[in-house]
């Protein structure tokens, strides 16, 4: 007698665990990532052994090689720029003013941003720099 | 008659749209996240309680370092290389607190100051100021 095996029905590939490793990942990616606002021209940071580490927030102002400035990454010119750091100093007094110069910029065009900036009533003032191993 | 309806069975929900959205999400914040290491030098912090002018000058003096529009630090004109800085600020420390102050030229770049002034932190100099020329009105 010939027997006959029934044919085994494949069993469908249960995707829950995909679904579980995309949402970790999506979930890892949310909370590493900061948004933040990049300069619309080119600024690499001067490079620094001592620098402090940045916390997160407060506003940007970045300062091209060319002396091109933006504010949280939107191109403007320096009565834009005046007017913009005025209002966000207005909502926000205790605002952390980051300043994202090339490193090639000539500092005639950072410190009397600076010192504008601090007329300006803000408290702190940062120059972002690199961290490099001393 | 009565008629039994046949149990209807319960509309299975599609996870695939779920996972489209989710692929997608992952897909957008694998791309926008940028991953810089910043870090931050502070250029201007107002404290509440300002230190005593001219105490760092009494007891230690004043260091000035001038920046030359070619990135080249001079103390008493005399062009200094970043180990005869740290020498130099070591030589200042070691008879007090003091001070330093830098006075960079316009043409300086952003990362010749920067570089001062790490030299700076780096041989332990807590009180450093950077001056600024600015024309009368």
């Amino acid at each position: 007698m010939k027997l006959r095996r029934t044919p085994r029905r494949s069993h469908p590939e249960t995707i829950v665990a995909l679904i579980d490793v995309v949402f970790f990942l999506l979930v890892f990616f949310m909370l590493i990532g900061r948004m933040d606002a990049t300069a619309p021209f080119m600024v690499i940071p001067p490079i620094a052994s001592t620098a402090s580490p940045m916390p997160g927030g407060g506003a940007t102002v970045s300062v091209g090689a060319a002396g091109d400035l933006a504010l949280n990454g939107t191109e403007v010119d320096a009565d834009a720029l005046r007017e913009g750091m005025a209002d966000l100093l207005a909502a926000t007094p205790a605002l952390l003013v980051r300043i994202n110069a090339h490193q090639d910029a000539e500092l005639r065009r950072i410190l009397p941003l600076v010192a504008q900036i601090e007329g300006m009533g803000a408290r702190d003032v940062v120059l972002v720099v690199t961290p490099r191993a001393p | 008659m009565r008629i039994k309806r046949s149990n209807a069975q319960p509309a299975q929900i599609s996870l695939v749209s779920m996972i489209d959205v989710l692929m997608i999400l992952l897909i957008f914040f694998m791309i926008t996240s940028t991953y810089l290491d910043l870090g931050m030098i502070p250029m201007a912090e107002q404290r509440d309680d300002p230190p005593p002018q001219g105490s760092a000058a009494a007891t230690g003096g004043t260091l000035l370092i001038r920046l030359g529009p070619d990135g080249i630090a001079r103390v008493h004109g005399q062009s200094q290389t970043p180990e005869s800085l740290t020498a130099l600020f070591t030589a200042r420390l070691s008879t007090g607190p003091g001070q330093v102050m830098v006075l960079p030229s316009g043409g300086a770049s952003a990362q010749a100051l920067v570089s001062v002034l790490d030299t700076a932190t780096r041989a332990g100099v807590q009180n450093l100021r950077i001056l600024r020329l600015e024309a009368a009105p």
